[in-house]
């Protein structure tokens, strides 16, 4: 994305907490499985969302890889890649910088997952791969806004990268595979329709978020952002400190959260929440370990506690409860309470 | 040549997924007996079904396991034309689709319900002759194809239909484990593996390893493996039993029995043998028709066996010492059957919402295929959106070019071509178009009568109940839905057409009845808006439900008879696009019968609200819309 328009600093927006959380949480483990956030329109969800760009950590990549391969993990390498490595290449590794890939709602099946080459093959009359939105979107976040309102084929070739960590590409003359491993983000408004239920499930987190109430806040809200409409580069420089300080924040979770043990007491209370919330499948159990351990790394501890699960339960429950569209999304605080009760 | 490998990398080790046992049955029955070819796993999202099915990719199976994504294209999965080759030695090159790339391995598709069906079957059928047979772009070839095709679906959305689900020779079910141990015992794994996925793999090597040895020992002893006739017999008997069609499902069951006795390393097949591919065989071939089959919803380790019959010493045989009571065999209720549906009765009290709330929470995999079937049909689309399936020779000026074609087209002919130093020339003749598939949508528009002739509180919430049953089949199936009410004298739009079930129940519930029935005014005004619709969504199709007794009492200029009125304009509206149907909600003794009348001038088809339970009432729109 471009960064040659100033976005509204991450740090600098008011309230909307779990919003901030479930975001951050991915970042620090993006193998929660990314964040759905539903809300009427004007609620920030889309500021938000951009301007994680300016929080982002850098990633430790293949250096002239077109995948931006991961360094550290070179079993889920590219085929490029690979190759290369059989030949013996030594490859160099190469910091590049966490980005946002949009992916609109106008996109085509091409466009998403790539196809052949058409002016190399007229020009040099060969096969080529041209990658697509899912080849920028490894590594990086994939932001859809207003996703419910994805064409049902666009969401069946997301489902597949998100299962398997590749595009799997057999079409238009290509056969072809690449790393696609993304966070994957999505907002939409609940009044336009839901989601399908195979992508709800797909979400490792989901935040329903409302306008702040409080009138002080309100105001603040307003102030804000006149004062950045005013100078957005002198207000983003401003607000530098803070995201430095939420940047070192991060780094020092990511540092951290494979410190973290595992813990039978958490296993217990995970699967108690589970259970009494009536969730089938096991996804959620594991959303729910790997989310209660992100937020203690990201508060800079090493032990998951009671508070962590509490924190994060109605990320992780509220949009795998029971389908039943037509009740509404929600998770009811004492029945959590009562399940946060060791022993 | 730049492409990357489709194989799936197996990372989750065979043995470190917890029970499962029906499932893993299944696949170890196709990797040792290689006359079967096909399996289907089944279970509702996060119970491992991609998981386990990845699990046999490599060190397991000995094979490769190759990915068919389900936006795959016709020549790109069966064969086509090499173009590259083609232009390079300037006679037509054949490419081996990925279904010949992959003869002697395994191919898989995850979420095989979204696949496109036509597709589906020609792959169902090339894998069961083991034979790919290619016609097209000058190409014609046979190429061999033994390879294992392991599917999953998903019951939450679409679902396979009844001959393709047969086509596949074994199904099983995956559950998800709800006992507390279990999934404790399922996240510590998990976990454990997300944490450190080497030592993980090292920890269970010891295990996968013994399997490989059993497969490949059953494998030795397959040829010799007695199948007497006292378990062909008891196989027979199952596949009566079930009411399974033709002849594949007993074959499919003697090769899986003999793959079981060969993994417990017996000369023969016994009994149990017959039962254990009983329930990975039949599952999916029961036929509706003749009966539904006994389901315990305790999860698959512990399905009972009752409706294996003729062996009194089957309890004996049973290491779970199954206690149950003789061999009766519990049935469903049967929901294509409104005489065997217990909840007729009370279904126009509070029992369509009850009903609907209790449909929703099942997961259960046969009465969801057998009671709604086949209802997400795909459609061409006529724009530019959509998934492209295949090309074809435009009609006209194409719209959509699709180069690939198009150049595959053009290549046999560029050495007799005057190429004027281009690689390729392509000419009029080889522009081929696009074919893209969308899957299609309905939308419903409900027009409600509310008014006080419709006010008995029972018959209100017989409607209300209709309308709700189809609101959450919506939900499913994304429709969209709208809900249009006329009362005193108008009709007034209370939920214009959307996919939140959510809000369209909110809506339904607050409807408030009583006052006078302005049904001519309804019926001009929901016709425009569905007329204006309809042409706004052409890949749409569009249905209004008009529920009323069809009592008219407010005529749209004064003085003249409301009922002669609605005939008239029922008669001369003209909605294209639009397909009515009508539920009729009259009751009492005296029936005036304006309904029908009313449906007969809009060319709708009719329902009787007293007839049909909620249930039945939106599988009648349902399949009155598939005939469309």
């Amino acid at each position: 994305m471009s960064s040659s328009q100033a976005l509204f600093p991450f740090t600098s927006i008011v309230g909307q907490e779990d919003m901030k959380r479930a975001l951050l949480l991915n970042i620090i483990d993006p193998g929660i499985g990314g964040v759905l956030i539903r809300g009427e329109k004007g609620t920030a969800k889309s500021t938000a969302v951009r301007s994680l760009v300016q929080i982002l950590p850098e990633r430790e990549v293949m250096k002239n890889c077109i995948f931006r391969c991961e360094y550290a993990r070179p079993e889920k390498a590219c085929s490029s890649c690979n190759e290369r490595l059989a030949s013996g290449e030594e490859i160099d590794s190469i910091n590049v910088p966490m980005v946002v890939v949009e992916l609109p709602l106008s996109a085509t099946e091409d466009r998403v997952a790539g196809t052949l080459d058409i002016e190399y093959a007229l020009k040099t009359g060969k096969k080529r791969f041209e990658p697509g939105i899912l080849a920028q979107a490894n590594g990086n976040i994939l932001y859809i806004d207003e996703v419910n309102l994805l064409d049902d084929h666009l969401v069946d070739l997301l489902l597949d990268s998100a299962a398997m960590g590749v595009n799997y590409v057999e079409r238009e003359g290509v056969s072809f595979s690449h790393p696609s491993r993304f966070i994957l983000i999505g907002t939409m408004n609940p009044e336009e329709g839901d989601l399908r239920p195979q992508l709800l499930d797909r979400f490792g987190l989901s935040v329903d978020v409302e306008g702040e109430a409080d009138i002080e806040d309100k105001i603040e809200i307003i102030k804000r952002r006149l004062t950045f409409d005013r100078d957005p580069e002198r207000y983003v420089n401003d607000c530098q400190p803070d995201m430095n300080a939420l940047r070192k924040k991060i780094a020092h979770a990511k540092n951290i959260i494979n410190q973290i043990a595992l813990d039978d007491d958490a296993i217990n209370i995970v699967v108690k929440l589970t259970t009494h919330f009536g969730i089938t499948g096991h996804r959620a159990d594991i959303t729910l370990m790997k989310a209660a351990r992100a937020n203690a790394a990201l508060e800079g501890r090493i032990e998951v506690t009671l508070e962590d699960l509490r924190i994060v339960s109605a990320l992780v429950l509220s949009h795998r409860m029971k389908r039943r569209p037509f009740e509404g999304l929600c998770l009811d605080a004492d029945e959590l309470e009562k399940c946060l009760q060791v022993g | 040549m730049f492409t990357g490998g489709l194989d799936i990398v197996s990372s989750y080790p065979f043995s470190a997924i917890y029970g499962s046992e029906e499932a893993k049955n299944a696949l170890l029955c196709a990797l040792i007996n290689p006359s079967i070819r096909s399996v289907l796993i089944v279970g509702p999202s996060g119970t491992a079904k991609t998981i386990l099915s990845r699990s046999v990719s490599g060190y397991l199976s000995g094979r490769r396991v190759i990915n068919i994504p389900l936006n795959v294209t016709e020549e790109q999965l069966f064969g086509g034309l090499d173009f590259q080759a083609t232009l390079e030695s300037g006679i037509i090159k054949e490419m081996p689709g990925l279904l010949g790339r992959s003869d002697g391995n395994i191919v898989y598709i995850d979420d095989a319900n979204l696949i496109d069906s036509r597709l589906l079957t020609s792959l169902l059928d090339a894998i069961f002759k083991g034979e790919i047979i290619l016609e097209r772009e000058g190409i014609s070839s046979r190429r061999p194809c033994s390879t294992l095709l392991i599917a999953t679906m998903n019951l939450e959305e679409a679902e396979l239909n009844d001959c393709v689900m047969d086509r596949f020779d074994l199904c099983a079910h995956m559950t998800s484990h709800d006992e507390h141990d279990a999934r404790e015992e399922i996240l510590r794994r998990n976990m454990l593996f997300y944490r450190n996925p080497l030592n993980f793999k090292e920890h269970y090597s010891n295990e996968d390893t013994n399997i490989v040895g059993r497969i490949n020992r059953a494998r030795q002893l397959l040829p010799h493996i007695l199948l007497d006739d006292e378990a062909l017999q008891l196989i027979t008997e199952l596949c009566a039993e079930a009411g399974a069609e033709g002849h594949r499902a007993g074959i499919t069951m003697a090769h899986a029995s003999i793959a079981l006795a060969a993994l417990d390393e017996r000369g023969e097949v016994n009994l149990r043998d017959v039962e254990n591919a009983a329930k990975i065989c039949l599952s999916h071939r029961w036929n509706s028709d003749l009966t539904t089959p006994p389901i315990n919803d305790q999860g698959d380790d512990h399905r009972d066996l009752e409706y294996v019959k003729g062996n009194e010493d089957s309890n004996n045989d049973n290491p779970e010492g199954d206690n149950s009571p003789n061999h009766e065999i519990e049935f469903e209720p049967d929901l294509d059957n409104p005489k065997t549906d217990p909840i007729d009765d009370i279904l126009f009290e509070i029992g369509a919402t009850f009903e609907v709330i209790d449909y929703l929470s099942n997961h259960n995999i046969r009465k969801i295929t057998r009671s709604r079937k086949g209802k997400r049909s795909l459609v061409e689309s006529d724009d530019s959106s959509g998934r492209y399936v295949r090309p074809r020779v435009p009609g006209g000026t194409p719209r959509d070019v699709a180069f690939d074609a198009t150049i595959r087209a053009a290549a046999p002919y560029q050495t007799r071509r005057d190429r004027n130093g281009l690689m390729i020339v392509i000419e009029e003749q080889d522009i081929r178009e696009k074919v893209r598939e969308r899957r299609c949508g309905y939308t419903i528009l409900f027009l409600v009568d509310a008014s006080g002739s419709l006010g008995v509180r029972r018959r209100m919430a017989a409607v209300k109940g209709a309308v709700f049953s189809m609101l959450q089949d919506s939900y499913v199936q994304r429709d969209h839905i709208g809900l249009m009410a006329f009362r005193r004298d108008s009709a007034e739009m209370i939920l214009p057409p959307t996919r939140s079930a959510e809000y369209a129940y909110q809506r339904l519930d607050d409807l408030p009845t009583g006052g006078k029935t302005p049904l001519a005014t309804a019926l001009i005004t929901a016709s425009e808006f569905m007329n204006i619709y309809s042409r706004a969504h052409p890949g749409e199709k569009c249905s209004i439900v008009l529920v009323t007794d069809g009592r008219a009492n407010v005529p749209m200029s004064e003085g003249s008879d409301a009922n002669e009125e609605v005939l008239k304009i029922a008669e001369n509206i003209t909605t294209p696009r639009v397909k009515w149907v009508v539920i009729d909600t009259e009751s009492g003794r005296v029936k005036l019968g304006n309904a029908s009348r009313l449906a007969d001038k809009l060319g709708a088809d009719i329902f009787l609200l007293d007839e049909l339970s909620a249930d039945n009432i939106s599988k009648g729109i349902r399949s009155a819309l598939e005939c469309m």
